[in-house]
């Protein structure tokens, strides 16, 4: 039998995903929750842009959603994975849903439960590759040993997020610049409307590439 | 007069689609007796995955991740394939129509109503009169035996296939460029290349596999270049991205070569050594400068340049494309001009260096090399070569002349139904009413038959049109071999039987060609004696299978053709040493001078408008529009547009509109997106009915190959304010958008 | 290393002293009192020791006390009394430009709520909470109509039991024959005479087959329970067996030492009693210790989920969180807050400031958050 993990680890890079929710469908065959996906897959801001934002859970190293938790529901175990919430324990509060950095935690509301990502428990404690990571057509999201992304990537993993003034360390890596050694978090250059009046084609970074900037076109056909 | 007996709702409660979100014995379905290694029927990857069996039902999958093409990967319809097993609207027995729609009907029935409707017709309007149009999911092993049927058991010259919508353009021009249609690569090479254009390809969304391997060779420091009106999820971050007007591929190609030409990229030693005609090419793109080409394309000129730059110094290279610049009534222009800028720098046939177009079809590659085309017999040979035919007649022991010449091709059978020159129609996995332009053509069309059968696993839109639905069989019912489009050619498995009374495709071919007194040219026990004979009629063809067997095929995880003797490993990489399939070795230049499409933009119509395909679904839908999930994942058409043109309308995200054309209408909510040009719009053409995109685009046929212009078409668009009941179409698609 | 934690050992101290206290008031003296019951007393005041200690412990930590300081200030507070708590260090809420609607009446809603501060608004919200997801345990049934069953008998069977036992073990129910008639008895309740039957009537049939009825109920719901934890391949990939099998190993040891002594006097004319009832005694006593620090202490803690019943109803009426990038409403202002309290006391600091300003992570959507993992990503690499 493999064993549990067996030196591979889990690799996000936003940055490839095409949103082809590859993920999403294969999420609700793990065994854990077959038929309910936990993994998260959302346009950014489809309105200015394609790009997706595949989110799976980090399992931090000291969990937020673990300590925000009233019922001592949500339990890490020795390999480091944040499970779902313990059945007879979760009271559905949400605590985690809100307070989690990464936004990963998911409410049932009609289980009265809080699920989530637990990387394919069924299938890593065995040796298997998560779900996925397996399926993922563009690399977003990889399972395997780290040398083969030092190798052949060109971004290179850092599993540390400065959330303002707080640090979060993570069992999941996320892919970067090799420059860094923890993914540097801004959320007030992302508020462009503050202030403002709502304009819905501004909810995105500046320089999300725009069609009419690149094409040359009759203004009024 | 094939008429529709039933509202179109009473269709869907009796037959579908029906949205199946959960697995044959639901989600907790328990551990499987086995796990079958297959491939997707989903698109031309063809990836690998593994099949879950039990009770003779389909109920998971796992991945399989030896397989190297895909390692494991899968997009979301290969995930949730294995949900069209055991599904509630599978066809469990043959049906005949009645007043009511249909009534179920033994084999005997249906089948003997099938060739006795064939022979009247035939006797007496002609052999021609009888048309069979086949599919392009479909196995080898069908392919070899659809032509084979029309052609001896049928006797007719039209027998065509949904092909003809797909890549023909691409196939035409890859025979006239490089003398064989295949790409030239396999997708290995990719990851090598330093410089990739995808031209008109959805790449992400269409072929997701692939992603990955251009991912890779951006890691390896490769520069991505995109052409195509829309920002694609793969055109996102490209290096350099050009958003084509539509129906301008080749002056772009043109415009390039021009750049490269008069900067001295070029390669004249393989120009001069291993190629034709590139003077008259030369002297062309003299006129395309980049001023004169951004005016046509609506790409600026730096970029142009820039274009060519890339592409010019790069030291390997491979140029992808697809649907997007073969969809046209130049389409075998389009990818010729684009086959130039390959050429003329001689990166072809070594590694990381060549060209491909990307086949859409689970079977796009194999489907179009067996004889299921009006022009073509077995082996890729040509019908109407006499050496070509003699060998095919004597191999199937016929004289030559019986042996029918080139029919009509898709469209133009359909065409010929309209005008009352075909009367009666034999199909196949196929769905015309949804998949061929015009929709409203078609329909009256089909409306015109004397007879209609199908054979068909669930009642397409086009079979409730049926006279006699021959209940036939999945892909994971049947075994047999397809070639991805990286010309791999590899073995499907059997996981399950046909359920109750269906049966097994070829199986119903047979026994038609039986009844038409036929059944000593198809004695087959399994599909493996079909194979074998496909082999064997390739031999010394264009296209070469002769030394493939079953055994060697699972043995290699795909054998690439050519493979001409049981000891030849297979042909990966094309054209190696610059060696090309014309008589001469010579690869050729075609000079084609740009032309506007059949429809251009006017005062009256002063809109593009373009069609695709969305990731989570296959074609017209029979199949995946059943498939819950990825019914959810995008449950209706949008018209996408950008913000620029929709403010000027006064359209907001989620209005109703209604984009005209001169051949009809459509009303879609909008999904108001800075991703494509503000001059374009574009709806996926995955639905049927009034939701078909099909009702607004232009059945012009490209005079080479035939395939019709869905890329390109003049539409006008307005917001509907009476539609208060299509407001609930607009629910947001599931992936958030806000 | 947890320190000795003062409030626990008192509140464990009291809660044993309190059970002393209503065993010695309760068996009348000790006069109703069991000798032969002594073992399960001791067992029972060591768990409610434990019980109280490892109670208030949880109930101290940051979150946990947040919900029932909550849930007792707001059992006294209307719904949309809460919408301008000024209970936390809010920070100011940026304009959200899609709060049209919602919050506009609601300070005229508090001047009418804090008319009447000691009304307990809540009694509505707790009593129905309590019938649905106690008593019933409807939440459940939406889990699936499988496990519903299987915890009704789990939980329905354990407490039917407990609810016989403690009382008789502790000498507040107490049986005795009529002085004159052998065959009828007299039930007391806190040294009270309440009821008197004969042992042939059904009644008797009922009372002296309680415990063995639940037992019934016990043990289906641990078959069923047993075999979800034998075949679920989800519970088979995650269970532990110290947090899932053990739990159900007791109670099966409880249940079946306890029929075993039935069957010993009723069918084996009382062969093997003697030994039956002291491994009874051992599994009920292990059973009782193990509650508070396993899976099954689940039946203390969720009281907290009463708090939360209210919480959210308060929530909902009240004023709404924004987000501040999206502008959409993704939670109560209150749990906003609340959870930035919470975060503080636990040492988390989630707070960004820069030259435009100053933004808590609190006050971004969750969805918000998983688009700005992919944005700020993107920006470090140029995509
Ligand atoms: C009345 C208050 C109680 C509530 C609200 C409650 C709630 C729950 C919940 C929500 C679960 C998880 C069920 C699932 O999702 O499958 C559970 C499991 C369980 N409960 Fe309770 N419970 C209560 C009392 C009890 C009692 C008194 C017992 C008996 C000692 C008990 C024994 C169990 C056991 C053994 C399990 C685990 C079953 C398994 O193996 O999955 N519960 N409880
Ligand atoms: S990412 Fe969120 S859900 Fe996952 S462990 Fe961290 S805080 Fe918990
Ligand atoms: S929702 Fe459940 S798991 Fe999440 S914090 Fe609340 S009780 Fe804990
Ligand atoms: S549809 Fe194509 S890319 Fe998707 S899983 Fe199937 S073969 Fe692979």
């Amino acid at each position: 039998m493999i064993g549990a993990f067996d030196g591979n680890e889990f690799f996000l890079d936003p940055s490839r995903c095409i949103g082809c929710q590859a993920c999403v469908q294969a999420c609700a065959e793990c065994g854990t929750h077959r038929g309910v996906p936990m993994i998260h897959l959302e346009y950014v801001h489809r309105a200015t842009g394609v790009q997706t934002a595949p989110v799976v859970c980090m399992h931090c190293e000291d969990p937020t959603c673990a300590r925000v938790c009233p019922a001592d529901a949500i339990k890490q175990d020795d390999h480091g994975i944040v499970h779902s919430a313990a059945k007879p324990r979760c009271v559905a509060c949400s605590n985690c849903v809100i307070a989690c950095p990464f936004g990963v935690p998911k409410m049932k509301v009609e289980l009265d439960l809080m699920m989530k990502c637990d990387m394919c428990y069924d299938r890593t404690s065995v040796g298997k590759k998560p779900m996925c990571a397996t399926v993922c057509p563009s690399g977003a999201l990889y399972y395997g040993p780290s040398e083969y992304i030092e190798k052949f990537r060109r971004e290179q993993p850092v599993n540390e997020f400065q959330f303002g003034r707080q640090t979060v360390r993570t069992k999941v890596n996320m892919m970067t610049s090799p420059e860094l050694k923890a993914l540097p978090f801004e959320v007030l250059d992302f508020l462009p409307w503050e202030g403002k009046d709502f304009d819905p084609f501004e909810l995105s970074r500046a320089g999300a590439p725009d069609a009419a900037a690149a094409a040359v076109f009759d203004k009024t056909p | 007069m094939a008429t529709l007996t039933l509202p179109e709702e009473k269709y869907i409660e009796l037959y579908g689609p029906t949205p199946a979100h959960t697995p044959a014995g639901g989600w907790n379905n328990g551990e499987p007796d086995k796990l079958v290694k297959t491939h997707c029927c989903f698109c031309g990857v063809q990836c690998g995955i593994q099949l879950k069996v039990k009770d003779n039902k389909v109920i998971g999958f796992e991945p399989w991740e030896e397989f190297p093409v895909n390692q494991g990967k899968l997009c979301p319809k290969g995930v949730k394939r294995y949900m069209q097993n055991d599904h509630p609207d599978r066809l469990l027995s043959p049906l005949i129509r009645n007043e009511s729609g249909f009534r179920e009907a033994g084999w005997y029935e249906a089948l003997h109503k099938t060739a006795n409707a064939i022979k009247d017709i035939q006797a007496k309007y002609g052999k021609d009169a009888f048309a069979f149009l086949g599919g392009a999911s479909m196995t080898n092993e069908k392919a070899y035996l659809n032509g084979k049927f029309a052609r001896i058991a049928l006797g007719t010259a039209n027998i065509d296939y949904n092909g003809r919508l797909c890549m023909v353009s691409a196939g035409a021009a890859n025979r006239m460029a490089f003398g064989v249609d295949r790409a030239a690569n396999p997708w290995s090479d990719i990851p090598l290349a330093k410089v990739i254009i995808l031209t008109g390809t959805n790449l992400a969304e269409c072929f997701p596999i692939l992603t990955d391997y251009v991912w890779r060779a951006r890691d390896a420091g490769a520069k991505i270049i995109v052409i195509d009106p829309r920002i694609t999820p793969i055109g996102r971050t490209a290096d350099l991205f050009l958003p084509v007007r539509p129906g301008r591929d080749s002056a772009l190609a043109n415009g390039i070569l021009h750049v490269m030409i008069e900067r001295g990229w070029t390669d004249e030693k393989f120009i001069a050594e291993h190629t034709t005609d590139f003077d008259k090419v030369r002297q062309l793109v003299k006129r395309y400068t980049p001023e004169v080409t951004e005016k046509i394309t609506g790409i600026p000129a730096k970029s142009i340049i820039a274009a060519a730059e890339m592409w010019g110094t790069a030291e390997t290279s491979m140029l992808l494309h697809a649907r997007g610049i073969e969809h046209h009534t130049k389409g075998t222009e389009n990818v010729l001009t684009y086959i130039n800028l390959v050429l003329a720098t001689g990166r072809i046939g070594r590694p990381g260096c060549g060209y491909g177009t990307i086949t859409g079809q689970g079977n796009g590659q194999g489907g179009r090399e067996h004889g299921q085309r009006c022009n073509q017999l077995p082996g890729g040979r040509d019908i109407s070569k006499p050496e070509h035919r003699e060998f095919i007649a004597d191999f199937w022991g016929i004289p030559e002349p019986e042996l029918p010449k080139v029919g009509l091709t898709a469209c133009e059978i359909i065409d010929a139904i309209e005008r009352g020159e075909i009367k009666g129609l034999l199909s196949i996995s196929f769905n015309p009413l949804v998949s061929i332009p015009d929709s409203e053509r078609t329909r009256k069309a089909l409306e015109k038959l004397e007879f209609f059968a199908c054979i068909d696993f669930f009642l397409s839109e086009t079979a409730r049109y049926a006279d006699v639905v021959l209940a036939g069989s999945l892909q994971e019912e049947d075994e047999g071999t397809v070639t991805t489009g990286e010309g791999r050619c590899v073995r499907l498995r059997n996981s399950v039987s046909p359920p109750e009374n269906a049966r097994v495709d070829w199986k119903i071919i047979c026994e038609l060609a039986e009844l038409l007194g036929k059944e000593k040219f198809f004695k087959y026990k399994n599909a493996g004696e079909i194979f074998t004979e496909l082999t064997a009629a390739s031999k010394g063809g264009p296209i070469d299978y002769s030394g493939m067997t079953y055994e060697k095929i699972e043995q290699n995880m795909g054998i690439f053709w050519p493979c001409p003797a049981p000891d030849h490993p297979g042909t990966p990489r094309l054209f190696e040493g610059g060696k090309f399939h014309h008589p001469d070795g010579r690869a050729k230049f075609h000079a084609y001078e740009y032309r506007p499409p059949a429809e251009d933009v006017d005062a009256e119509f002063p809109l593009f408008f373009t069609s695709g395909r969305v990731v989570s679904q296959y074609l017209s839908g029979t199949q995946t529009r059943r498939i819950g999930g990825l019914v959810d994942q995008y449950p209706e058409p949008l018209c996408e547009m950008h913000p620029l043109l929709a403010e000027r309308l006064g359209i907001k995200d989620r209005d109703i509109v209604r984009v005209v054309t001169r051949r009809g209408e459509i009303t879609v909510p909008a999904q108001v997106v800075k991703s494509i040009r503000p001059d374009t719009v574009f709806i996926p053409y995955h639905w049927p009915g009034k939701k078909a995109a099909n009702l607004v685009t232009n059945r012009a046929l490209d005079p080479i190959s035939k395939i019709p212009e869905f890329k390109v078409c003049a539409c006008r668009v307005e917001k509907v304010s009476d539609a208060p009941k299509l407001a609930a179409a607009g629910q947001p698609i599931p992936l958030k958008s806000k | 290393m947890r320190l000795p934690n003062r409030a626990a050992l008192i509140a464990g101290t009291a809660l044993t002293l309190a059970t002393v206290a209503g065993i010695a008031v309760g068996s009348s003296g000790m006069r109703h009192f069991d000798p032969a019951l002594t073992g399960y007393a001791i067992g029972a005041l060591m768990a409610a020791f434990a019980l109280g200690y490892r109670f208030t412990v949880w109930a101290q930590r940051p979150p946990s006390r947040m919900y029932f300081k909550r849930g007792f200030e707001l059992m006294f507070r209307r719904a949309a009394a809460v919408a301008a708590t000024p209970s936390s260090p809010s920070v100011a809420v940026a304009p959200s430009p899609r709060a049209e609607s919602g919050d506009e009446a609601s300070p005229k809603r508090t001047a009418t709520g804090a008319s009447q501060p000691l009304f307990p608004h809540g009694a509505g919200t707790l009593g129905y909470a309590l019938a649905r997801n106690f008593v019933a345990q409807e939440f459940i049934r939406r889990r699936g109509g499988y496990r519903w069953i299987m915890h009704l008998c789990l939980s329905g069977g354990c407490t039917l039991a407990f609810a016989i036992t403690f009382p008789l073990v502790f000498g507040w129910i107490h049986f005795s024959s009529f002085p004159d008639n052998a065959e009828m008895y007299h039930v007391a309740v806190f040294g009270m005479n309440v009821d008197s039957f004969s042992v042939h009537s059904f009644k008797a049939f009922i009372m002296f087959n309680l415990l063995n009825i639940s037992a019934i109920l016990v043990l289906i719901g641990l078959v069923m329970a047993g075999w979800r934890r034998f075949t679920d391949p989800g519970e088979r990939a995650t269970q532990s067996f110290y947090e899932d099998i053990v739990p159900l190993l007791l109670i099966l040891a409880v249940t079946a030492t306890g029929l075993a002594l039935t069957v010993s006097y009723k069918f084996l004319a009382g062969r093997g009693h003697g030994l039956w009832a002291i491994v009874h005694m051992v599994s009920v006593v292990a059973l009782l210790l193990y509650i508070p620090f396993g899976k099954l202490f689940h039946m203390f803690q969720r009281t907290c989920s009463l708090c939360v019943s209210r919480y959210k109803k308060v929530g909902e009426a009240g004023a709404r969180a924004h987000c501040r990038r999206c502008g959409e409403d993704f939670a109560s202002q209150m749990h906003v807050d609340d959870l930035k309290t919470v975060l503080d006391e636990l040492g988390f600091d989630y707070r960004f400031e820069g030259a435009k300003g100053e933004v808590h992570y609190q006050d971004i959507c969750p969805a918000c958050r998983r688009g700005l993992l992919a944005l700020n990503q993107g920006r470090t690499i140029g995509r």
